[in-house]
């Protein structure tokens, strides 16, 4: 009888702790199902439209995020660099290489918590297009660190872990079905200070 | 040990079945989603700051810091919405959530071909009735039949550099969302 119950109680332990635990899991990650992946940059396309797998739909309600439509534009965000190192804010990165099109574009360093770490200068904590330089063939190098840098020079101050993010507004990529088929610049580590 | 084998594998189940039901429930009974949070900030039709540009916590998580962003909430029970702006701004761009939070319908700036904000949102029946006999109200308008009942519009104004900022917040403080 007892052994009955104790099986009972432990059955029911398991299922409620694991399904409550796996869930919690799965919304905490920030892999999931839906995703497009370019180099280190991921990007999910269907996140907050009624289309969007369980998972994001859970998540955009518990995070009460309002994701960009696909007229609007695509987000991209890199947690590492081209060597597969977690990026580090402590550490400069050269994010260099051809963009896709798109009427303008945005991208600037967020901390662990997916809130932008500001610059601590008088440097704006964002870059666009609209104001990068630009090499002939129409790539762009971008300096992130918290050493200045000639050229275009994304602040970032801190310590801990931090992840790019790249937006396309207005962009023909968004919308049509080839978002794997387009080239994302690359992220370079150029040195760390420790 | 196949008691314990079957136990475990019962257990196993049951985490699976509440696995897909706590998901699956959870956008209903979220009180952290978008609509909650709005809904904390303002009444319905009450377009309200979301971005994090006067230095409090933003209502709404993960914008971009370049782009300041206004909402409302509207019920299409009560009419369709109507949501102006005057004024020119480098780029605009108007989302129409649903009650989850999710984007039905996105279009930017050069959707319109004067470039000014004038959007109603509607039901399906309402844009039958509005088709009939166009108010002048919506005659410059951008008619969208949006599938949801509740929702929530939002009005994203990018802004280049400091010295667009008195020009996007005086371009987000005229946005008008009323009931017609």
């Amino acid at each position: 009888m007892l052994k009955t119950v104790l099986t009972i109680f432990f059955i029911i332990c398991v299922a409620v702790l694991g399904g409550g635990a796996s869930v919690w899991y799965m919304l905490n990650s920030k892999e999931s199902v839906g995703a497009v992946t370019i180099g280190r940059w991921t990007a999910f396309p269907e996140i907050g439209t009624p289309d969007a797998d369980p998972y994001a739909k859970a998540r955009i309600a518990r995070e009460g995020v309002l994701a960009l439509g696909r007229a609007e534009g695509l987000t991209f965000t890199a947690q590492r660099d081209a060597a597969g190192d977690p990026l580090r804010r402590e550490c400069s990165y050269t994010i260099e290489g051809p963009v896709p099109p798109a009427r303008f574009w945005t991208v600037y360093a967020a901390d662990a918590d997916d809130a932008i770490i500001e610059s601590r200068k008088l440097r704006p904590s964002a870059l666009h297009s609209y104001q990068l330089l630009r090499r002939p063939d129409n790539s762009v190098t971008i300096a992130a660190g918290a050493d200045p840098s000639p050229g275009n020079w994304l602040a970032v101050s801190g310590t801990g872990r931090m992840s790019f993010v790249l937006t396309f507004y207005d962009t023909p990529i968004a919308s049509s079905t080839g978002v794997s088929d387009i080239e994302l610049p690359e992220i370079i580590n150029a040195g760390c200070d420790d | 040990m196949t008691r314990l084998l079957y136990s475990a594998f019962v257990a196993l189940v049951g985490a699976a079945i509440v696995h897909i039901t706590v998901l699956l429930l959870l956008p209903h009974f979220s009180d952290r989603d978008a609509w909650a949070r709005l809904a904390e900030a303002a009444d319905y039709y009450k377009p309200v700051r979301i971005d994090a540009a006067a230095g409090e916590v933003p209502i709404v998580r993960s914008l971009d810091p370049l782009f300041y962003a206004s909402a409302c909430r509207f019920d299409l029970a009560d009419g369709p919405v109507h949501v102006q702006a005057p004024g020119n701004v480098p780029f605009w761009s108007v989302s129409i959530y649903n009650r989850g939070g999710q984007n039905v319908y996105a279009f930017t700036d050069r959707a319109t071909d004067t470039g000014q904000l004038d959007v109603v949102a509607l039901s399906a029946a309402q844009m039958i009735e509005t088709r009939k006999q166009l108010p002048d109200a919506f005659r410059n308008s951008i008619l969208v039949e949006a599938p949801v009942g509740l929702g929530i519009i939002v009005v994203r104004v990018f802004v280049p550099d400091q010295s667009w900022q008195p020009t996007a917040t005086r371009f987000l403080r005229n946005v008008a969302c009323s009931r017609s």
